[in-house]
């Protein structure tokens, strides 16, 4: 326990220190950013006694949390749908948070668990991305950003960090679709869906999902998955955010309010999920 | 072994007492009752009893109703100011009054007021503090103005100026700088205002309006928001919605014809 | 059968509780950022108080950043006046090494950082900053206690299955008084 703790207490960075502007020193541009710990006997306790709402639903600190994300491979490249709903216990605090981060041109992450855990590191993934170009002189592939990700969150494991995130992008090896959680798992992958939602788009993705698709029926695809998710899942809605990631990058295909999508997919008729199949006949008496 | 089921026999109900002591510490939130949060104060002058009361009732920090009354009547010659839970208060005293009616109905004398205390400091005590009424009770009777406080564990004292409540520091600072014997009315009255003020403005748990009742020999008299030191300034703005701003998604209008057939079976619950 | 026999007086009531570090207090108040084409009005009441009790009437909880923009904040003060503290000096690092105030969005990327940078002992504050960009338009942004923050695009009163709502722009003037009209009902309700 204290072992951990020393280690980040004794980790002499940079960060936000003052003095980075004049004695820049190259060797702690991948050292982790140093972190406050409380000043009691467990720490770790301490923050999941103020910020875990599942050990103490009576905590003070209850920050945002993200819900339904999806992503998944095509012909055409990769499909990346969201919801922009966070919640903080049981309340939405906003609608319009963005859940797909733009990591740069050509990566993307999504958001799920805690929302400030998902973009500060993404956002950390996106500086050490640009760095390795520099040093480089070629992109990163997906594979090693999502391995540096996963390294970051797991020297944090039992910290209490909280995220679940799909790093995706296209590099020498085509579309890549990588889930990297706060556990430290780091799975590769051709669909995932990560949030409370996914079960509900994990439903609708898995009955119509076809690799030959065209990308309008692919977005379309990823689009009504999240908002099936949205409409059953109390911790999901808003807008739902679509992109498209092609080899040349990724390519924002908009958003659309929940409630609007709703009342068109109302007009229109159900998706023949079963389709043309015979109903199966069951024959009881035998 | 159980042979019959009895009848309920009014009163409390213990059943689900223990069950729920032990979801409770299963960490189960147990919903919060409406608490007074009160500030309430009475004393004794010249001719009578003054008691004051302010008006708010709060559900942890949201304010539940911003005008509720917090001196109930007990008797026509007795009155109660009750802080705690708003449910125990009411209840209590309108249980104690009822049983006072019949009481004077049996005797044809009128209540005197430690008749009222110890119905009340008993029924309190039996309770062992989980009815939570604290009370002050105060009323005129053949001796004279009186005052009692009643705490939730059923202990009871006979003091010439009282307060109680959340706000009840704020407001016997009042007392205890300005009280002194042989109060004129108006006097009482004004001293009574300021405690409960006191309580309004420096304890979040008491606040809108100061409520006074006094009572003197063979007279009450009732001041519902006798001071008001909280109006709600008007609002610079109109926020009302147009006509349509709520989309009509579907109209269908059926005539309902209702037939009845038979004869129905007489209410006798 | 007395109803009291059937207490049993040797079950718990609540279990035991370890006493525990428990640096945290909730001070309550309110603030509020509304954003306009060419401004942003930032309010806050002035209460500090704990639990039934007011510690002071007069604990401003909006601070002055730089010329354009301004930090309102709500929940733990001392967490809050730390903080306010903490971006301030960053901000004047920042003006002597570059020689220009920070940009109100930059200050909000920074102001993540630094709630974020407390990840494992968070600040117990709930953040609006509100304040001018460079080019003279209004911006607000709101946090959570370890960072989480998002520019609020264009929100107005009404809601999703009110289409008829109007939304138009609003002057200072409206804001201003839609202000204090929030901040007294506000304090109807709420203790």
């Amino acid at each position: 326990m204290d072992s951990i703790v020393n280690k980040f207490k004794r980790s002499t960075s940079t960060w936000g220190d003052h003095n980075m502007l004049v004695n820049f020193d190259v060797t702690k541009e991948f050292s982790l950013p140093s972190f406050d710990i409380p000043p009691c006997h467990n720490p770790i306790e301490f923050l999941k006694h103020n910020t875990d709402e599942k050990s103490n639903a009576e905590c003070r600190i209850k920050f945002k949390h993200g819900t339904t994300t999806l992503a998944f491979k095509f012909q055409g490249g990769i499909i990346v749908s969201v919801d922009s709903r966070a919640t903080a216990g049981s309340v939405i605090v906003t609608q319009n948070i963005r859940k797909i981060i733009e990591i740069n041109p050509y990566l993307l992450g999504t958001m799920a668990g805690g929302a400030a855990d998902c973009t500060f590191w993404e956002r950390e993934l996106g500086r050490r991305c640009r760095l390795y170009e520099l040093r480089n002189k070629e992109r990163i592939s997906v594979s090693a950003a999502s391995k540096l990700l996963g390294n970051i969150v797991y020297s944090f494991k039992g910290m209490g960090l909280s995220m679940g995130t799909m790093v995706v992008g296209w590099d020498k090896t085509g579309p890549n679709i990588y889930y990297v959680d706060a556990d430290g798992t780091r799975l590769k992958g051709d669909l995932f869906s990560v949030g409370s939602g996914s079960p509900f788009a994990y439903g609708v993705l898995d009955s119509a999902y076809d690799f030959d698709m065209s990308a309008h029926d692919a977005a379309e695809l990823g689009r009504r998955a999240v908002y099936h998710a949205a409409h059953r899942d109390a911790a999901s809605g808003g807008n739902i955010h679509v992109y498209h990631v092609k080899q040349s990058g990724w390519e924002n295909l908009g958003f659309r309010d929940f409630d609007d999508l709703h009342w068109e997919y109302q007009d229109q008729p159900k998706p023949s999920i079963i389709g043309d199949v015979q109903p199966m006949m069951l024959n009881i008496q035998d | 072994m159980v042979t019959r089921l009895e009848q309920p026999r009014g009163g409390f109900n213990f059943d689900n007492f223990q069950r729920n002591v032990s979801l409770e510490q299963k960490g189960i939130r147990i919903p919060k009752p409406i608490k007074t949060g009160t500030t309430i104060a009475a004393i004794i002058y010249k001719d009578g009893v003054c008691l004051g009361a302010d008006t708010r009732a709060t559900s942890g920090p949201i304010v539940a109703d911003k005008n509720c009354a917090k001196i109930h009547y007990l008797a026509p010659n007795i009155y109660c100011c009750g802080a705690g839970t708003a449910a125990d208060t009411e209840f209590t005293t309108a249980l104690i009054s009822s049983q006072l009616e019949l009481h004077r109905l049996t005797t044809g004398r009128q209540t005197r007021l430690s008749t009222a205390r110890s119905m009340l400091c008993q029924m309190l005590f039996k309770y062992q503090g989980h009815v939570s009424a604290a009370l002050i009770i105060g009323g005129y009777d053949v001796n004279g103005p009186n005052l009692y406080s009643v705490m939730p564990h059923g202990s009871v004292d006979n003091v010439p100026f009282m307060t109680m409540g959340s706000g009840s520091l704020a407001a016997m600072a009042v007392f205890e700088r300005s009280w002194r014997k042989d109060l004129e009315r108006q006097e009482a009255i004004d001293l009574v205002k300021d405690a409960i003020d006191a309580g309004i403005f420096n304890d979040l748990g008491s606040g809108s309006n100061v409520d006074i009742n006094v009572i003197e020999k063979d007279k009450v008299d009732i001041y519902r928001n006798y001071y008001k030191p909280n109006e709600r300034a008007p609002k610079e703005k109109v926020y009302k919605f147009k006509r349509g701003t709520t989309p009509i998604l579907k109209e269908s209008i059926k005539d309902i014809l209702v037939i009845t057939e038979g004869v129905e079976a007489m209410d006798i619950s | 059968m007395n109803p009291v026999a059937l207490y049993n007086h040797d079950a718990p009531i609540s279990a035991a509780q370890q006493h525990q570090f428990d640096p945290y207090e909730m001070n309550g108040g309110s603030s509020l950022v509304i954003k306009g084409a060419d401004y942003c009005l930032i309010a806050s009441d002035t209460r500090q108080s704990d639990g039934y009790k007011i510690n002071s009437r007069y604990v401003p909880k909006a601070f002055k950043l730089t010329e354009t923009a301004v930090l309102a904040t709500s929940g733990f003060s001392a967490d809050g006046l730390a903080l306010f503290k903490k971006l301030s000096q960053n901000l004047e690092w920042y003006k002597h090494a570059h020689d220009k105030v920070m940009s109100t969005p930059a200050i909000a990327q920074m102001l993540s950082n630094t709630l974020y940078y407390k990840r494992f002992f968070p600040y117990y504050t709930f953040c609006l900053l509100g304040g001018i960009d460079e080019q003279g338009r209004g911006v607000s942004y709101s946090y959570d206690p370890l960072g989480s923050y998002g520019a609020e695009p264009y929100k107005s009163v009404g809601h999703k299955n009110q289409q008829g709502v109007q939304r138009t722009d609003m002057s200072l003037d409206t804001a201003i008084s839609i202000a204090k009209d929030a901040f007294t009902s506000a304090s109807e309700r709420d203790i």
